[in-house]
């Protein structure tokens, strides 16, 4: 049991659970498959966002830009199919290639030139910002073709497509992590970089991977936050910074870098949104939303401290009281 | 005089000092000597403030004291030496020397910089330092900032002064200068904590010497006719074995050949020949070129000119992996925690991480099955003690670590083993079982190492040939060590004149 509750993605699902209880009994449009399927899908999209910050958080670095990422690519995949008349399968295409690309330029400065990703990505999340507005003036682009929202809107028994593909993605991420010499080595470069390149992981090429695989996450959320609302908006992802570190987080991907948990991250992009959500239907005021996602993450990046200084301290307790017993024979 | 009184230390999982009581006075130089992990840099943390005792508190002439930090041990006149208290190398000597009393150089926040150099002269003078006080600091060497921390301490009025390993990363000449300013300030009635590994240093040097062992106090002896055996056998708790392990079956042929290593700054023209089954080692003071050369053959660092054969052919080695994979060259790095282990990742990641490659299925998917077995047959090969291979490193002894990070190179098959400083941290029980281990390793498995130490008895007992090096060249060698049995005194003597 002990054991049991020790796993970091038990008190996410608790939560998850515990909250859905509380909306249930308190609003009647909650329990409903409409709100389910809504929810579905807003939380697929937070589950990419939150794949994005991990890839850099699990090698101990961090993205700040990976929202403008997500905004250029919106911008790119809106420009592609509104004013140059693209099939939609080269404007997801323009829409990967933006991700790679900011990805790649953030993962290069940082080894090349052996920056804090901090610096890099907060002078980078500038770069894309004046292209976002440069490009689109503002404006959003409504062309989206109906073939482009069917992913976004529809789904397969009741379950959205995009919860579908959010699924996938993070079984895939699961998958590598714990069966690939890539992500194995992946993982040790976040525990200890030092030793990773001492055990011969080319530590600097892991950087990049990881850079570029935030971006090409973030941009594919993008992508389907497009199909998802069925317009490209140019203001996309100025959100996501903490929505981002918030679902990754508490879904147990720790700071100091070395732990990817699909489950964790799974339960965590469902509770933000259910938080989200369930406010809404408690009639909460809402433009104090952020107020409340801020303390969540904040009471999320506690409790593992938290559970340390307890530990720490009934431990030296306890060899005090060891040490107490101890000494009176000795003399 | 500075008491200790009864004083005791806990650390997670740790007794670090076990009811430790200690005096010290001024105008004596009083030698701390203990082994790796006996608890000595805990002690030196709670004199200076750093930790807080748990137990016991410490007494100035009589007066209890409180020190809650670095700076309360400074204003009761308690200053360390040490590379842990470290000066900002970004400013200049004078201000380096006064950092800590800076309001006491200031009129309503602003710095009089005249006075300050003012004052900062006059300590170096007294030093023996001849730099200009507006030097930046980080271009001076090692030495001249340990004698600028000593400016720096007798700038504070400091009555006690820690000296914590004040030798061990300078030339001979260096501590030449050091050993005679700690002289001339015992003269001047200043009291010196010297905190040293060097036995014979601290015979020549020192008035008395106190000894702590496993957290425990042993005992305080006048310096003055005492010989070296007894310090050891306080140090260890039993006589010096002086156990000789026998001798290797050293093959004819050469696996590992260094020509001409240069690589500047680290190395100057390093050659050396390792035979299968041979341990070589390689003595000198850190920053001499010992574990410069070792990372040169690992290809952790990149050579100017010079070239490498293993197994009699000429060997590019651009990367660790190739030094791992190609030439199956493993390296035990002196650094366990920063370099060796992931300490956050369970034993048996540590143990498989140079194998991952070697164990994929069609698929490419890692065998975790294959894994497991390899790790377990790893963990009861090396008897590391440890719940599971689920635990993380960090949750290990010094010893047990060390098991890991030797045993995650023999797991990936390396032939040729670099072990630099493998009983740093290490306590006497596991000490002797790494001795037995890395001497089987040679002996029953073929295998050839570089053996890398600063620990003089360690090197005699595993090493049957010492290269000993000095500012970035092999001085010279002591071969012979395995067709004939030469007793410690011997060696060091021998190793000694070759440093001189």
């Amino acid at each position: 049991m002990k054991k049991l509750f020790a796993r970091s993605e038990v008190t996410v699902i608790l939560a998850v659970l515990l909250l859905g209880l509380i909306f249930a009994v308190c609003s009647d449009s909650f329990l409903t498959s409409y709100n389910f399927f809504n929810m579905g899908r807003n939380a697929a999209v937070y589950m990419f966002i939150a794949l994005g910050q991990a890839m850099v958080v699990i090698v101990g670095g961090m993205n700040l830009s990976l929202g403008y990422i997500g905004g250029l690519t919106v911008v790119a995949v809106g420009y592609a199919l509104q004013e140059m008349q693209v099939p939609v399968f080269a404007a997801v295409s323009i829409g990967l290639l933006v991700g790679v690309l900011t990805g790649l330029v953030n993962g290069l400065v940082i080894t090349l030139l052996k920056l804090n990703a901090f610096v890099v990505t907060l002078a980078t999340s500038f770069v894309y910002t004046g292209l976002i507005n440069g490009i689109s003036k503002g404006f959003p682009y409504e062309g989206i073709p109906d073939s482009f929202t069917v992913i976004g809107r529809k789904g397969f028994l009741g379950i959205p497509y995009l919860l579908i593909l959010a699924v996938i993605a993070l079984a895939l991420a699961g998958y590598v992590f714990k069966y690939t010499v890539l992500g194995r080595r992946y993982l040790a470069t976040g525990g200890n970089i030092e030793a990773a390149k001492m055990s011969g992981v080319n530590t600097n090429r892991i950087l990049i991977i990881a850079n570029v695989a935030s971006g090409v996450f973030a941009s594919i959320a993008g992508i389907l936050w497009i199909s998802r609302t069925g317009s490209a908006q140019p203001s996309t992802g100025v959100d996501w910074m903490v929505i981002s570190f918030a679902v990754a987080v508490i879904g147990g991907t720790l700071l100091k870098g070395g732990v990817f948990n699909a489950v964790g991250l799974f339960f965590a992009g469902i509770l933000i949104v259910m938080v989200k959500n369930g406010l809404v239907m408690l009639n909460a005021n809402v433009y104090f939303e952020q107020t409340y996602l801020g303390l969540i993450l904040l009471l999320a990046v506690s409790l593992e401290s938290i559970k340390q200084i307890i530990s720490d301290r009934k431990l030296k307790q306890e060899l005090k009281k060891g040490a107490a017993a101890v000494s009176p024979k000795e003399n | 005089m500075l008491e200790l009184r009864n004083i005791s230390k806990i650390f997670p999982g740790v007794k670090a000092l076990d009811d430790v009581t200690l005096s010290f006075q001024t105008g004596e130089i009083h030698a701390l000597m203990g082994e790796n992990g006996a608890g000595k840099s805990t002690l030196i943390k709670i004199i200076t403030g750093i930790y807080q005792a748990d137990l016991g508190g410490i007494y100035l002439d009589g007066q209890q004291v409180e020190m809650k930090s670095y700076r309360d041990a400074v204003e009761h006149d308690i200053s360390m030496v040490s590379q842990e208290i470290q000066i900002i190398p970004e400013a200049s000597v004078a201000e380096n020397i006064v950092l800590d009393r800076l309001d006491k150089y200031s009129r309503h926040g602003h710095v009089d910089w005249k006075m300050v150099r003012q004052e900062a002269a006059k300590y170096l003078e007294m030093v023996g330092l001849d730099i200009s006080t507006d030097a930046r600091t980080e271009l001076l060497t090692a030495a001249q900032k340990q004698l600028i921390q000593i400016a720096k301490a007798l700038s504070a009025n400091a009555k006690y002064i820690l000296l914590d390993e004040p030798t061990s990363s300078l030339t001979s000449y260096e501590s030449g200068n050091l050993i005679r300013l700690v002289k001339k300030l015992k003269e001047e009635g200043v009291g010196i904590i010297f905190v040293s590994h060097k036995i014979e240093e601290v015979l020549e040097l020192c008035d008395v010497v106190s000894v702590i062992r496993d957290g425990k106090y042993v005992g305080t002896r006048e310096c003055q006719g005492l010989k070296r055996a007894e310090i050891v056998k306080m140090m260890i708790g039993r006589e010096e074995a002086n156990e000789h392990l026998g001798f290797l079956d050293v093959g004819d042929e050469t696996v590992l050949e260094v020509k001409h290593a240069v690589a500047y700054g680290k190395t100057e023209d390093v050659s050396l020949a390792l035979k299968k089954g041979e341990i070589l080692g390689l003595y000198g003071l850190i920053g001499s070129g010992r574990t410069e050369l070792a990372r040169l053959i690992f290809g952790a660092d990149k050579m100017d000119s010079g070239e490498i054969y293993v197994n009699g052919a000429r060997a590019e080695i651009h990367s660790i992996r190739d030094a791992i994979e190609k030439y199956r060259i493993g390296y035990v790095s002196e650094n366990r925690k920063e370099e060796g282990l992931i300490l956050d990742f369970p034993v048996g990641t540590n143990i498989s991480i140079n194998i991952w490659h070697r164990i994929l299925n069609r698929f490419r998917k890692i065998q975790t099955d294959k894994e497991k077995e390899i790790v377990d047959g790893m963990v009861q090969k090396m008897q590391i003690k440890t719940p599971s291979v689920q635990t993380h490193a960090q949750n290990l002894s010094g010893g047990n670590q060390q098991k890991v990070s030797i045993g995650k190179w023999l797991a990936a098959d390396c032939d040729i083993l670099i072990i630099d400083e493998p009983t740093v941290g290490v306590d006497v029980g596991a000490k002797k079982y790494i001795h037995d281990l890395i001497w089987k390793l040679a002996k029953e498995e073929g295998k050839s190492i570089l053996l890398i130490s600063s620990d003089m008895p360690e090197m005699v007992t595993l090493a049957r040939r010492i290269l000993v090096f000095k500012d970035h060249r092999i001085a010279g060698e002591i071969c012979g060590l395995n067709q004939e049995e030469k007793s410690y005194e011997e060696v060091s003597q021998e190793i000694g004149r070759l440093m001189a």
